[in-house]
């Protein structure tokens, strides 16, 4: 049975976690607005991209002429997987669960004999895989210094996979994060960055011809690198997003147990309170009745 | 009576402009053109430059714009540009600035991309003395 101090202490530092986690919690409750916001703003742009490109790509799979960026990827042996999470950890299963769903892809590709190599945004992500894959890693994204997540960031990451994907370091590139599917709800996804695939559904601009300025290849030369800054932007947007729902779910639940836990620990102090003036009541009576 | 189309100009970090426009005037990357109603379908890249469309008879608008591409569809016109400033806000300082960043990646960049830079910058200075 502790003593009446260890209980109090308990219960005062129970007391300012409680404080810690709810301020936490508001904290992420803003800054979530805030990245829906911004997410929501650049989706428009991120649709219309993509929307181009299914168009170019429909377009320019009638001409003969391959270019670089195009293809389905289906017979490729060496595979790049940009796993992006969090700077920061107290969100709940946030990055645990991108470095899963990263980690059975890894395996898949490992069993079927494919190069597999790593690369990283984000430090959370980069700590857990660093223990298992270490000799994979051929790069890593620090965001700690970036408080809002621009296109000139994410214009840099694309940069980056794009010289190495025209150095033939890799063949195919994916995309590991959370899609942000409500506050409480984030699903972690991947995304085939690179090779772009051609658009299998028929959309109603397919039947189009396009003029060209200048010719297919130059502007798919143009576009896709911009189309791909677009994606890991949105990516990024929606990992922003996701992290801070999921946090603040994580710090509501924290909250609301250290409230548990000091009703509880303060019924005991209160039991053990009543428990020694009985006790001592006892004693004076016994020793009243001694007399 | 005029026809009008759809234009709607897009940035990456938020939605710039959208509306029933009678033309706009576009740098594309192998020269100016003027897009009108029922224009054939097309796709081409942006260089920097001034974007200019009118709404109606009289006022125009313009935008300069840092690159992008354009998409013109059905009497569609979707621009999607790096950045966009509108043309009462454009002050010199903003592409003089984005020239210098430009400088400083002709510095650091290999041969490959400097000839790319290179007519980036002409472009925009180019563009300065429009502004």
């Amino acid at each position: 049975m502790p003593s009446l101090k260890d209980l109090k202490i308990r219960i005062d530092s129970v007391k300012s976690t409680r404080k810690i986690t709810k301020a936490m919690q508001m904290v992420a409750a803003a800054k979530l607005r805030k990245a829906q916001e911004s997410a929501e703003r650049g989706r428009p742009y991120a649709e219309k991209m993509r929307d181009i490109v299914s168009n170019l790509a429909s377009s320019v799979k009638d001409i003969a002429g391959d270019n670089k960026f195009l293809g389905d990827g289906s017979d490729c042996k060496k595979f790049l997987l940009i796993v992006a999470t969090a700077e920061r950890g107290l969100c709940g299963g946030f990055n645990s669960s991108i470095v899963k769903l990263a980690k059975s892809r890894i395996a898949e590709l490992s069993s079927q004999n494919k190069e597999v190599k790593i690369l990283t945004i984000g430090k959370k992500g980069r700590e857990q895989l660093n223990r298992e894959f270490e000799s994979l890693f051929i790069g890593h994204v620090d965001l700690s210094n970036e408080k809002n997540i621009t296109i000139d960031t994410a214009r840099k990451i694309s940069m980056d996979i794009i010289s190495r994907f025209e150095d033939g370091e890799y063949e195919v590139a994916e995309i590991f994060y959370n899609k942000f599917a409500s506050v409480i709800s984030q699903i972690p996804s991947s995304y085939k960055l690179l090779p772009v695939s051609f658009n299998e559904k028929e959309s109603d601009a397919s039947n189009v011809s396009f003029n060209f300025e200048p010719d297919e290849d130059e502007i798919l030369n143009e576009i896709i690198p911009k189309s791909i800054a677009t994606s890991i932007f949105s990516v990024l947007q929606e990992n922003a997003a996701s992290e801070q729902g999921s946090r603040m779910a994580a710090m509501d639940n924290a909250t609301r147990n250290a409230g548990e836990m000091i009703d509880k620990l303060t019924i005991d102090f209160n039991r053990s309170r009543q428990a020694a003036i009985t006790n001592e009541l006892i004693e004076i009576i016994s020793g009243a009745e001694a007399l | 009576m005029t026809n009008k189309f759809d234009l709607t100009i897009i940035s990456a970090e938020s939605k710039v402009f959208e509306g029933k426009v009678e033309n706009i005037l576009v740098p594309g990357m192998v020269g100016d053109f003027l897009v009108l109603a029922n224009h054939a379908p097309c796709i081409s890249s942006i260089r920097p430059g001034f974007l200019e469309f009118s709404e109606g008879t009289s006022d125009k608008q313009k935008y300069f714009v840092s690159g992008g591409i354009i998409e013109v569809i059905n009497n569609m016109v979707s621009v999607l540009v790096d950045s966009a400033v509108s043309g009462e806000k454009i002050v010199k300082e903003d592409i003089t600035n984005l020239i210098s960043e430009v400088d400083e990646r002709l510095s650091a960049a290999d041969t490959i991309n400097k000839d790319d830079l290179g007519l980036r910058k002409n472009d925009l200075e180019e563009a300065l003395k429009q502004a």
